[in-house]
């Protein structure tokens, strides 16, 4: 799991950084309503400079996907 | 003393009915739940109602007040807690606040209390009753995340206590509310994860839950002391949000 993104997650979700991995999803996170959405949305877009799009932030509803669509921004990631 | 409670076939208003029950009142309760009218204590009478219905209310009341002489107590509690975020980006079908939920959050939580205020007021003028409204309000008035419509219903709800309390002090009448934070009812937990009530909890100095018995307790007081007229009393164990 990447250092960075786990770090950012863990921040948004108020989750400790070895609650975060590529399993969790969005039915697993009981503060991961769509207040919180947008809240990682924003915090991505600032720290990779990038720009996501509806399409981009509904898949985004688990760490898998966070990963899937981050790498095709261009975002480099550790696994 | 004949009181009617609006909402009164569960959770608070129930408690509430039940509580000014015991202490000595004639207690009438409106609600549109026939199933809940159905399982009132049989002390309580009942009569269906939805509140958000002028003409209907009007009726209703009329029959109250032909029944059991008068209305001293008017408890505006029917309502609905609706959650919804301004901006909600995981809503395909258009990320913004649906207008007819707002329509409907703000119909059930403040148009209500303006309909049935308006039939029971019109009883107490015409019989010279000197009575009370007490409304429910809520903690949120004050504005609280992902609840647009909710909050600013309950905020015409207080603004309208102030100002009934304003002008109906010459006809002897008062007006109040009671604006609970977080109450450990059904409705609460159905309209709260598990996450949000744990932050409700570490942010809240009592650090529980109120008990609906504390919602019921702040009615009776706002009723009995008759100098108490424009308050919104909050019970909410000192929580800000
Ligand atoms: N539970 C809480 O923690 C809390 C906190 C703050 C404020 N409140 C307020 O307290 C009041 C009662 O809330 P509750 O938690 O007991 O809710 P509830 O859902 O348990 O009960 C509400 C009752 O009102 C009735 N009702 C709803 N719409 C109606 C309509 N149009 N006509 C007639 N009856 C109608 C329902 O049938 C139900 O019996 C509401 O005004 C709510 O906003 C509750």
């Amino acid at each position: 799991m990447d250092k960075r993104l786990a770090l950012i997650l863990s921040e948004v979700f108020r989750l400790k950084e070895k609650e975060i991995n590529i399993a969790l999803t969005k039915a697993d996170v009981g503060s991961w309503d769509s207040l919180k959405q947008m809240d990682l949305v924003l915090t991505l877009e600032r720290e990779y400079n990038i720009l996501l799009t509806i399409p981009d932030i509904l898949r985004m509803v688990s760490v898998a996907g966070i990963v899937d669509v981050l790498r095709e921004k261009g975002v480099a990631l550790e696994d | 003393m004949v009181a009617l409670v609006t909402g009164g076939g569960k959770g608070l208003g129930l408690v509430i009915a039940e509580h000014l029950l015991s202490n000595g009142a004639t207690v009438v309760v409106v609600d549109r739940d026939r199933d809940a009218l159905d399982a009132l204590p049989t002390s309580v009478f009942g009569k269906c109602l939805d509140v958000t219905q002028p003409e209907e209310a009007r009726t209703v009341v009329a029959s109250v007040v032909k029944e059991h002489g008068r209305i001293d107590v008017l408890v505006n509690n029917a309502g609905v807690i609706y959650n919804e975020p301004l901006v909600n980006i995981m809503k395909p079908e258009g990320i913004m606040h649906d207008y007819g939920r707002f329509r409907e959050a703000v119909t059930v939580n403040l148009d209500s209390v303006f309909i049935m205020t308006c039939a029971v007021v019109e009883q107490m003028v015409l019989l010279r009753t000197k009575g009370v409204i007490v409304n429910i309000s809520s903690i949120s008035a004050c504005g609280n995340e992902g609840q647009t419509a909710y909050a600013a219903a309950k905020a015409g709800v207080n603004a309208m206590t102030v100002t009934w309390s304003k002008e109906l002090g010459r006809c002897g009448i008062r007006c109040n509310a009671v604006a609970p934070g977080f109450i450990g009812t059904e409705s609460t937990h159905q309209a709260l994860s598990v996450d949000s009530i744990k932050h409700i909890l570490q942010n809240t100095p009592l650090g529980r839950l109120g008990k609906a018995q504390e919602v019921a307790q702040a009615v009776a007081t706002v009723i009995e002391n008759e100098f108490i007229n424009g308050v919104i009393l909050d019970v909410n164990g000192g929580l800000v949000i």
